[in-house]
């Protein structure tokens, strides 16, 4: 991976303020930059994943909303792009019923 | 696990989908882009914003329009009502209007574009949208709005396949 290990200081700032912020049992934080056009080393648009038990009872919209204000300041600045999937642990330990990816999303028809 | 396999199919669903945008504009481009006005309230003040919510019960605020998106992350957001045959809906183009595209992250208190509203109400970006339509609940949520989800009938008469 780009950065080495612990990617950037972006990617460190994200891993320290989700894990202070949320205290997640399981914790994934993923450079996207490149994909969307990004010189090597760009630290401008990530993905997390984040299973924490502050998510309980939770909606979606809300569980996102814990996330963005733990990274309220790098939203405001250069962090211009971020996907979030929260997780409470029982949600990441159980085995879901989760339907297929819709086909659309997975290839271009055009 | 299975569990995580479909955490990460979504995730990377997600990420594919971000790559399908079109003409995705530098970000030194999106940041300098001109259009400037110097208006306060205008088309971002929390009026303007409030009227463009409640004008339709599906609006989205995007990057692009649905027939040329321009960010992967609008895109999925079209992607997804077009798999629900939801074509009729209000959307709007940020990058056309500096104040509304400032305006909508105020009015939500959401940091970023697309945002999806169903029957005035915000219910997330892309990332939601996806999980929702996933587990069910974007069918379920519709079908409030009056709107019967095309993967209904779908699932109904598949010799139209």
């Amino acid at each position: 991976a780009a950065g080495g290990a612990m990617g950037g200081p972006m990617a460190r700032t994200i891993h320290a303020k989700l894990t202070a912020a949320l205290q997640p049992t399981h914790l994934e934080v993923r450079n996207d930059s490149s994909r969307h056009g990004g010189p090597p080393g760009a630290e401008t648009h990530f993905g997390v994943l984040v299973v924490s038990g502050c998510f309980a009872g939770l909606p979606l919209l809300q569980r996102h909303r814990l996330v963005h204000e733990a990274l309220r300041a790098e939203l405001a600045g250069p962090l211009h792009a971020l996907q979030v999937i929260a997780r409470t642990p029982q949600q990441w330990q159980s085995d879901p019923q989760a339907p297929p990816a819709p086909p659309c999303l997975g290839g271009s028809k055009r | 696990g299975t569990m995580r396999a479909a955490v990460r199919i979504g995730w990377r669903i997600g990420a594919a989908a971000a790559l399908r945008g079109r003409a995705v504009r530098p970000l030194s481009q999106a940041a300098g882009e001109s259009g400037g006005s110097e208006s306060g309230g205008g088309s971002g003040s929390r009026e303007a914003v409030e009227r463009l919510v409640r004008e339709h019960p599906v609006v989205v605020f995007m990057k692009g329009s649905p027939a040329q998106p321009l960010c992967g992350f609008s895109n999925a957001v079209v992607q997804i009502l077009r798999l629900h045959g939801v074509e009729d809906y209000r959307a709007h183009d940020v990058l056309q209007d500096p104040d509304l595209r400032q305006g909508i992250k105020d009015y939500s208190n959401w940091p970023t574009i697309p945002q999806v509203y169903l029957n005035g109400e915000f219910v997330g970006g892309c990332d939601i949208l996806l999980q929702m339509h996933q587990n069910g609940d974007l069918v379920e949520e519709l079908k409030k709005l009056g709107i019967r989800s095309a993967l209904l009938d779908a699932e109904k008469d598949q010799e139209k396949k």
